[in-house]
């Protein structure tokens, strides 16, 4: 019974360890992101404002505003801000808290399995 | 040497009463760490590479009325002619694209060539001190695997 258990909870514990390593490849992949919008902040910042911008939608180079094209990174950037601190960060300490408790289950049936075995041993 | 007698000195303490199973297991993470360091910093110098590509054709491959293929698709060409020498379309990331002077664009990408010269510095130190770690991980290893192997045999 108590080595059932224990198996059930392991894989719940390979589960959730599996969830954690996909949200820190989402964090990294975001993280990337943040880079590579906050050069493209840094670049427009040194520009004229009357510096021709295009943007490449599919294959084609469309022309665009420096204000516009400013405004639209600002809010790239506020976006994927957010979307780190409050959703990825929230769901990593999740699956921590969750991974600790599991592991927690886990050495207290392992304690079990191995007082009963003694028990038996002794008996 | 200062970096040296620093860093590992801690782990060592550590490394000395871990079991052979967790020395080997410590010894795969850092294998698994050096290796996508390694990866990375070959990355970054591809990146460079690139950029100073782009340097030398904004030098040298802006010449008025040259003659060239144009792509219209991938497997599909007509030929053109260079009308405007003077300005570029640079690739400043996420999609977006700005006219730049030859000279403006030479500076941008040689600013981009200095800035990964910087960050492929950092990660040689980062990755000589993995693989010193990973060095001090395998020899004390050795050491034990050895040492339980002659306890068992006499």
């Amino acid at each position: 019974m108590a080595a059932k258990m224990l198996q059930n909870l392991t894989e719940e514990f390979k589960a959730l360890s599996k969830d954690m390593s996909s949200i820190v490849e989402a964090r990294q992949k975001l993280d990337s992101q943040l880079h590579e919008n906050e050069s493209v902040q840094k670049e427009f910042a040194s520009l004229a404002d009357d510096a021709k911008i295009y943007k490449l939608i599919g294959p084609v180079l469309v022309k665009q505003d420096k204000s516009e094209a400013v405004m639209n990174v600002d809010k790239r950037l506020e976006f994927i801000n957010s979307e780190i601190s409050a959703r990825i960060e929230k769901q990593i300490s999740d699956i921590q808290g969750k991974q600790e408790r599991k592991k927690m289950e886990i050495i207290q049936i392992q304690t079990q399995l191995q007082q009963d075995a003694q028990a038996h041993v002794g008996a | 040497m200062s970096s040296k007698d620093r860093s590992p000195q801690q782990q060592t303490v550590d490394l000395s009463t871990l079991s052979v199973d967790n020395l080997a297991a410590v010894k795969k993470q850092l294998d698994d760490e050096l290796e996508h360091l390694t990866t990375s910093f070959a990355k970054l110098r591809q990146a460079q590479n690139k950029f100073k590509e782009c340097i030398a054709t904004v030098k040298t491959g802006l010449r008025p009325h040259k003659a060239i293929l144009v792509p219209l698709t991938s497997s599909l060409y007509v030929p053109g002619t260079l009308s405007d020498t003077e300005n570029v379309l640079v690739d400043v990331g996420t999609g977006y694209y700005v006219e730049k002077s030859a000279a403006d664009a030479e500076e941008f990408y040689t600013g981009k060539v200095k800035a990964l010269t910087e960050n492929l510095g950092e990660l040689e130190k980062i990755v000589a001190q993995k693989s010193q770690s990973v060095q001090v991980v395998e020899n004390i290893l050795r050491q034990k695997v050895m040492a339980s192997g002659a306890s068992s045999s006499s």
